[in-house]
């Protein structure tokens, strides 16, 4: 398959389960390595060995399992493999200031319009849709080009989606390329720019939101012929 | 984990964070510091002439907790990592008959040190710290490396580990002790105090376990050690690398026990081969009273220090008190009981 994504859109992917498209967003975050393939950034191509290649070029990624540390407190969570060290000596020893990344973190989460009771709290305290906010919102605090999403509200009740889509239509307005894998098809036609379906690990249609609806979609991932 | 002050600052008043007092009271480690302080004070109530309370009691039982503490404190950081070593008393006997035997060698001619001779005294001693943390880190890296690399997990290699450190000791040794070591590792090191009052390995205890608790709680290092017993997979997705951060807490457990070792010899002016094949269960007691989580991403020095005072004083007191101090050891099993429980407890009840 074959598709390019753009800064300061949303693109989907929408298929059946066992489309491949987890498979696919897990190659583009670095995860795994492609058997065949060309990967271009920017106009150049690039190999990613780990999701920390992939780091450095600014593409981050909200996994479908929370890959949040649950005894870790949100601040370190924010910044894990990439704290704040402290200044002076001990800044060179490794310590940190944990009071400037609590600070950072209060202001990412209030760009998405979340307030926690407590940032040094471990993340376990918090509700689902809390977590996953904070993921979210660390994918967008180091994501400097894309963000790559798995499913980010399926876990999640229906006012805790509302403020991940929130999260992600703020993201596409920072010029960042979102890429989503969703289910949530309604929601997908309302937030999208851009819908890819796949089937058997192919992209068999790129649909524009304004121009289909539901119906089309699965039509398109189940490979219904033709439009009714 | 007892937290200090620093850490407490919260410039938006909206936001709640709890005090210092309010976060030390859901630690396990708090409330372990509470009952050493009443064990303590009931000892030293109940003593005759308040014995207990004398202050070269609290540094013999210190010095008897200097060597264990290091121990406990290398394990809370394997623990908070989700990794385990039970080899720790095997790495520690290891490391005193090299370091024994380097010394005694080193120090004079066999003749001479038989006598208690020792011309070289300083470089054999010097010589022998060397060997000690060496063949100490050593042992933890190889730990390290076969858990990393092959895959297995630590219970396992250090299950073996242990058989091999000790079976090693005992070819080296033919299994009696190493003879003829200088006293003067006594009179100069051990039971040298300062101000006529504090032990020298008390001192190098506390130094070290300062330290590392300023490593666990302060530092890029500690946050990715319980990252790791924590979610290993989003450790390692944050760009973290996890094998070679469990290699590094192995080679670090590997040289508290190499230091263990040095004082350990100093103390006795002999090795101990079989003194010390309780310690892992020891050290891993000590941590988890201490509020150091067995299921990793959590851990706490400040408690690793309580838990391993509470069965010093506990040993001492009953003594004082000519109870039986056998007891001492139900009682114990008793605590790690409890301190599982409130930390599986506070566990179910945070998610």
């Amino acid at each position: 398959m074959s598709l390019s994504i753009h800064r300061g859109e949303v693109t989907a992917i929408v298929g059946d389960n066992g489309a491949g498209k987890s498979t696919f967003l897990k190659v583009l975050s670095g995860e795994h390595m492609p058997d065949a393939g060309e990967l271009y950034f920017g106009g150049t191509p690039i190999t990613l060995r780990s999701t920390h290649d992939a780091q450095e070029q600014g593409v981050e990624t909200v996994y479908q399992d929370l890959a949040l540390a649950p005894d870790l407190s949100v601040s370190d969570n924010v910044f894990l493999g990439r704290e704040i060290a402290s200044n002076g000596i001990a800044g060179r020893f490794g310590a940190i200031d944990r009071l400037a990344m609590r600070e950072a973190t209060q202001g990412v989460l209030a760009d998405l319009g979340i307030r926690l009771k407590s940032y040094a709290a471990p993340t376990r305290s918090l509700s689902g849709g809390e977590r996953q906010a904070v993921a979210v919102a660390r994918a967008m605090k180091w994501a400097r080009h894309a963000v790559l999403m798995d499913e980010p509200t399926a876990a999640l009740g229906a006012r805790q989606r509302e403020m991940v889509y929130a999260a992600i239509r703020s993201a596409a307005r920072r010029d960042l390329a979102v890429l989503l894998i969703s289910h949530d098809l309604p929601q997908v036609l309302e937030l999208a720019d851009a819908i890819i379906v796949m089937r058997h690990g192919r992209n068999v249609a790129r649909m524009a939101p304004g121009e289909v609806t539901v119906r089309d979609i699965i039509d398109a991932m189940l490979g219904e012929k033709g439009p009714r | 984990m007892a937290t200090p002050a620093a850490d407490a600052p919260d410039r938006a008043p909206a936001i709640t964070e709890p005090g210092v007092l309010g976060r030390a009271a859901r630690t396990t480690a708090f409330w372990m510091f509470l009952s050493l302080l009443v064990l303590v004070g009931a000892f030293g109530t109940l003593s005759t002439n308040h014995v207990f309370f004398n202050l070269s009691n609290f540094f013999t039982m210190a010095l008897n907790a200097s060597e264990l503490v290091l121990l406990a404190v290398g394990m809370s950081f394997l623990l908070g990592a989700g990794q385990l070593d039970l080899s720790v008393g095997s790495n520690l006997t290891l490391a005193s008959v090299l370091a024994a035997r380097t010394i005694t060698a080193l120090a004079g001619t066999p003749d001479q040190v038989a006598a208690g001779d020792y011309p070289n005294l300083l470089p054999a001693i010097a010589a022998g710290v060397v060997v000690a943390l060496v063949s100490g880190g050593f042992f933890g890296l190889v730990n390290g490396l076969l858990i990393t690399r092959l895959k297995l997990t630590s219970f396992l290699v250090t299950l073996a580990m242990t058989g091999i450190g000790l079976g090693t000791t005992l070819v080296i040794t033919h299994g009696a002790n190493v003879p003829y070591l200088p006293r003067a590792l006594q009179s100069g090191f051990a039971v040298n105090k300062v101000g006529g009052l504090v032990p020298l390995p008390v001192i190098l205890s506390l130094v070290i376990v300062v330290v590392l608790w300023f490593v666990l709680a302060r530092t890029r290092f500690g946050i990715h050690t319980l990252a790791i017993g924590s979610a290993p997979a989003a450790a390692s997705r944050a760009g973290i690398d996890t094998d070679r951060h469990v290699v590094q807490l192995f080679v670090l457990m590997g040289l508290l026990a190499g230091v263990a070792a040095i004082i350990d010899i100093s103390r006795f002016a002999t090795t101990n081969i079989g003194g010390h094949q309780t310690d892992n269960l020891q050290a891993i007691a000590a941590a988890v009273i201490g509020g150091t989580s067995l299921f990793g991403g959590v851990a706490s020095v400040a408690g690793a220090i309580v838990g391993t005072l509470i069965p010093v004083v506990l040993g001492t007191g009953l003594v004082i008190l000519r109870i039986d101090s056998f007891y001492q050891l139900i009682v114990v099993g008793v605590i790690i009981i409890v301190a599982v429980y409130v930390d599986q407890r506070n566990r179910r009840r945070g998610v």
